[in-house]
């Protein structure tokens, strides 16, 4: 923990975030949640529906804005705000991307699988050419790059979506549920290509799940919260090995799919 | 189990129903009327024969003449003409404006969501008609004032209908991910999320386009739009009044059935078009 900042690809300090109730009050949907991923590390963020991880995911990337707290890339802070002008802004894409839980919306329906990168890639500045590698990088061939979402399968969008996130070539990749929407087998394949691409490109990887199963073969660090607090965090396999908090404990007594093994598939 | 129950129809589920395909038909002979006018027309749509004044239908004159001796079916082929192209650059402004104040409302939301939205409220709230008169009582009547009128009149329509579905396509994750990938707002809305609307929309304004085609004729028909000697069909309706006293039908029958044809048509089309369009993929 010396020299903080430099050495870690994300450092997050105290985020915190209200929302008010519809009978009046506040709902505290993350409280002083602070964690470091280091460079090429991998972070799980894992609780039940509704324990904010959601909210987490998306004050990072900045598409909701955090009440207080701060996050560093780099160890360069980030502005709450998203900045008005236009490099400023890149700069601040290019630090943090995010892949999103149901790629059935959250790719544009009317662009090819080509069309979506090639958006992104000319965004900042980036040469076209790169698509083809990126297409081939997450798996999707000749006939998916000129295919429109609603003509692939539901790994094939995720493989697009993680394909335009890496687009930016960013530091942090954040991923939401990025595989709860998908078939058992399609998730596996799904995190063996991210498990490759985080060590062949050194990004660092945050992965919010409710699965803990899915958590456990992806991640060095696991962080568990609760109702918006971070109730324990520490490597992976020590928590889950031997859980602290009973909460925790019964995350894991409630495994959603006890006969998978992800272990078998992703360490292949 | 106590109720009989009905089974559902079989048949080709990609077959339009017959009235569609009835109402469809007949639209595209009437843009073909439009567009070879010059050439099935069998006069000229303003030449006069005052010794022909009023026939009925005959063979010289299908659809009889009017008091000027005009052969009315030849003005009622060329009347498709500004009958089917000035509901559409009508649509065309409405649709410009609309959709511009629809999606800023539903983009940036807070005042400007407000300001839109009651400024469609007030507009709603007034009569088209009234508002459209009122335009062309400031700027003289003509078809040009008469379009850009009810351009106007059917802004707040249009952007209201895109308020909606732009609310509905923002809350969309892809939008997020343009964020994300740090597109500026603008953008965002210009290149994806308006293309985007557009079936929608589209949709829409089909629905939209038999009401337009009604007012304009509403507008000529009144003498605030198309002016002699167009053969414009609500126009014509209107110059064909004063020979129903006379005792001939044809005239004002001739125009007032091709718009009412038209218009149906349009509708039973447009609703069947934004079913499918609306709910597409
Ligand atoms: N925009 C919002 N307005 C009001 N409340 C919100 C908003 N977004 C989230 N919340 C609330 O904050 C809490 C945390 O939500 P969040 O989506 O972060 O949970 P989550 O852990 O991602 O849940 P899930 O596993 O179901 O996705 C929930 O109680 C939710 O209702
Ligand atoms: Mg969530």
């Amino acid at each position: 923990m010396t020299d903080a900042g430099q050495e870690h690809a994300l450092a997050v300090d105290g985020l915190h975030k209200e929302y008010p109730m519809p009978g009046g009050g506040r709902l505290t949907a993350a409280d002083a949640v602070s964690f470091t991923v280091p460079a090429g590390g991998s972070l799980g963020i894992v609780g039940e529906s509704g324990s904010g991880k959601t909210t987490v995911a998306r004050m990072l990337v900045g598409l909701v804005r955090p009440d207080a707290g701060a996050v560093r890339v780099a160890g360069r802070l980030r502005e709450t705000r998203t900045p008005r002008g236009a490099s400023a802004r890149l700069a601040r894409a290019r630090e943090i991307q995010m892949v999103f839980q149901d790629p059935y919306v959250s790719l544009d329906p009317r662009l090819t699988s080509r069309q979506c990168l090639t958006t992104a890639l000319r965004l900042h500045g980036r040469d076209d050419s790169l698509a083809d590698g990126l297409l081939d990088r997450v798996g999707l061939g000749a006939r998916e790059s000129g295919a429109r979402p609603h003509g692939m399968s539901g790994g094939q969008r995720q493989r697009l979506a993680i394909a335009r996130a890496l687009a930016v070539d960013p530091k942090v990749l954040v991923l939401d549920e990025a595989v709860a929407a998908l078939d058992v087998s399609i998730q596996a394949q799904i995190l063996r290509l991210l498990g490759e691409i985080r060590r062949d490109t050194g990004v660092a990887l945050v992965f919010v799940s409710h699965d803990l199963a899915v958590v456990r073969h992806i991640t060095d660090e696991v962080l568990v919260m609760r109702r918006g607090i971070v109730v324990e965090q520490g490597p992976t396999d020590g928590v889950l090995a031997a859980p602290d908090h009973p909460y925790t404990r019964r995350l894991l007594a409630s495994v959603p799919r006890p006969g998978w093994d992800p272990a078998a598939v992703v360490g292949a | 189990m106590t109720a009989p129950t009905l089974a559902p129809v079989g048949g080709p589920r990609s077959r339009q129903p017959l009235g569609v395909r009835v109402a469809g038909g007949f639209l595209v002979l009437v843009v073909l009327a439009a567009v070879l006018a010059p050439f099935v027309a069998p006069y000229a749509p303003d030449a006069i024969d005052l010794s022909a004044s009023l026939v009925g239908t005959s063979g010289d004159h299908l659809l009889g003449t009017d008091s000027s001796g005009q052969d009315l079916l030849s003005r009622v082929l060329y009347g498709a003409r500004t009958s089917l192209i000035a509901p559409v650059l009508l649509l065309g402004l409405a649709a410009l404006l609309g959709v511009t104040l629809g999606t800023l409302a539903a983009w940036r939301g807070g005042w400007v969501d407000t300001l839109v939205s009651r400024i469609t409220d007030v507009m709603y709230a007034f009569p088209g008609l009234l508002f459209t008169v009122l335009i062309i009582a400031v700027f003289g009547a003509g078809m040009t004032t008469s379009v850009l009128a009810l351009g106007l009149a059917y802004t707040p329509t249009v952007a209201k209908y895109t308020r909606s579905v732009a609310l509905a396509e923002c809350r969309k994750p892809y939008i997020d991910a343009y964020r994300v990938q740090g597109m500026g707002g603008a953008r965002i809305c210009a290149l994806h999320l308006v293309p985007n609307l557009g079936r929608s929309v589209v949709g829409y304004l089909v629905v939209l386009f038999g009401e337009a085609l009604m007012s304009l004729a509403t507008l000529s028909y009144l003498g605030f739009g198309a002016q002699p000697p167009s053969s414009d069909w609500g126009l014509m309706v209107q110059e064909g009044q004063a020979a129903v006293v006379q005792g001939a039908l044809l005239p004002a029958l001739v125009p007032g059935v091709a718009i009412a044809l038209v218009v149906v048509s349009f509708n039973v089309v447009g609703v069947r078009a934004a079913d499918r369009l609306g709910s597409g993929r």
